[in-house]
């Protein structure tokens, strides 16, 4: 597929744009709130209200813009993998060993030698390890 | 008197300009979930060049395969005249599996069979991924070449549905490479604890099925040929045992994964009546014939799952699951079979990373 398909969605300028917009956000929020406490000196408290409101919005804003930013750059290299584990147990002596799965393990398979016994483990659970910080359903 | 000018001002701009606006927010949006989109898409092709190179050892670099196997499309069958449309559409499915499997030996000629199938299951994982990424690219740019609200509007609203779907692809990406259970793998594994090593041979494409006795009751049980990732035939394996039986199958039950309700626990096991499997359904068409024509009644277990867990990695809470359900499979045989029935379990799913 030709890169050029993708044009619209290279990267780099829009974070400048972003940043520029948050700067002059930024300067205008500032002088609105100079000229809010300014009048609020003065006693144009509908004006300075006025002035403080815009600039509080617009910091508001700025920090909104900041905080949904940061986890675009988390998942920067596409969904994290997860652990998975591989539980075997003998049919003889009923140990159960609890290990990181390898390529190769699949559900009922039967070649790893007991390390308490002569019998071979078999594989009887492969699935997922649980993320202490997943939230319920 | 600048700033009633300028609240002034706004107001006519919001007047002319909303639409437009709203159009431009949830065209950024769109922009930031396709980027994600394609960080998944890219991340697909690479897992899955990269699996062939290990697996399969190709004398080339295997790339070029990979991205023309990603482009591949199906085209269904025409439905005007809906008679025989489901063997139309079992042959053309035929076709693209024979098509897959082919292009995979290409790619890795040193492969195992088991691999193989994994690879397909791969490749399968990234054709759609690059589906999902091309179709969300093409209603962005549509939308932004004509600033259509209802253009936008409608992949807008339905992307976080979308974006939930392909991280579960994304998942499913780890699962096919190594070969690791999924969700949907839940039916295979309640087949083989019901069969508990017992013999199988083979009985349609890819389908295993072994007998044991449970109760005084004769229980044949078919799953996929594991531990590669394959669906197999089911509908032809059931149509098979059910002929060969002449009559004599009193009860078939199907075991499979179904999607649950937002609130319902995932591994949630409920009953039902009929073919529980999903697919285009030609294989659930050959399962209700073979079950009406032959007067079998048709039970389901359903083991509850989120669309996340589908392709994902096996969760505990599944593999907990499949305990219940195999004590619902004993519980529906004992309520509704007598001794010397005979009865046929079918564990429907993919059954990667699971034995016989």
């Amino acid at each position: 597929m030709a890169d050029s398909d993708v044009g619209p969605l290279a990267g780099a300028t829009q974070n400048w744009t972003t940043l520029a917009l948050m700067v002059v956000v930024g300067a205008i929020a500032l002088a609105s709130l100079y000229m809010g406490f300014t009048n609020y000196g003065e006693g144009n408290m509908e004006t300075a209200f006025m002035y403080i409101l815009i600039g509080v919005s617009g910091f508001v804003a700025i920090g909104f813009t900041f905080f949904k930013a940061k986890p675009a750059t988390k998942t920067q290299d596409g969904p994290k993998e997860v652990e998975v584990v591989t539980t075997l147990e003998c049919p003889q002596c009923n140990l159960k060993r609890v290990r990181a799965f390898q390529p190769g393990d699949y559900i009922f398979k039967k070649d790893e030698p007991c390390t308490r016994c002569e019998g071979m483990m078999t594989v009887t659970r492969i699935n997922a390890r649980k993320d202490p910080k997943e939230k319920k359903d | 008197m600048i700033l009633n000018t300028l609240f002034s001002l706004a107001f006519i701009v919001y007047l002319f300009y909303a639409q437009k606006i709203q159009g431009m927010t949830m065209l950024r949006q769109i922009e930031v979930s396709l980027r994600k989109i394609k960080r998944y898409r890219d991340k697909g092709k690479n897992v899955a060049v990269e699996a062939i190179k290990d697996y399969g050892k190709p004398e080339q670099d295997p790339t070029p395969q990979v991205e023309r196997f990603i482009e591949h499309f199906m085209i269904e069958p025409v439905s005007m005249d809906p008679a025989g449309v489901v063997q139309k559409l079992g042959s053309i499915m035929n076709v693209r599996e024979f098509t897959f499997k082919q292009e995979v030996v290409r790619m890795a000629p040193e492969a195992t069979e088991s691999q193989r199938n994994n690879l397909e299951n791969l490749l399968e994982a990234s054709l759609v991924l690059n589906q999902f990424y091309k179709i969300i690219r093409h209603y962005y740019l549509m939308g932004k070449k004509t600033m259509n609200i209802y253009i936008i509007m409608q992949i807008h609203m339905i992307l976080p549905m979308i974006i939930k779907q392909i991280e579960a692809y994304s998942a499913a990406l780890q699962a096919f490479r190594d070969g690791i259970p999924i969700g949907d793998s839940v039916g295979p594994i309640v087949a083989s604890k019901l069969l508990n090593g017992a013999p199988t041979k083979l009985v349609a494409t890819e389908m295993m099925a072994g007998e044991i006795e449970f109760e005084g009751r004769r229980v044949i049980v078919t799953k996929a040929q594991g531990p590669g990732g394959s669906v197999g035939k089911p509908g032809d394996a059931i149509d098979f045992l059910v002929n060969r039986e002449e009559g004599k199958v009193k009860m078939l039950i199907t075991v499979d994964a179904a999607g649950k309700l937002e609130g319902e626990e995932v591994g949630e096991i409920a009953e039902g009546v009929g073919a529980a499997i999903g697919g285009p359904g030609v294989e659930k068409y050959k399962i209700e014939k073979a079950a009406t024509e032959n007067n079998v009644p048709l039970y389901a277990v359903a083991i509850k799952q989120g669309m996340e867990h589908v392709v994902a990695p096996l969760v505990e809470e599944l593999m907990e699951a499949t305990d219940k359900a195999v004590s619902s499979v004993k519980g529906l045989i004992l309520d509704y079979s007598e001794e010397g029935d005979t009865i046929i379990v079918a564990g429907i799913g993919n059954t990667v990373g699971v034995g016989q």
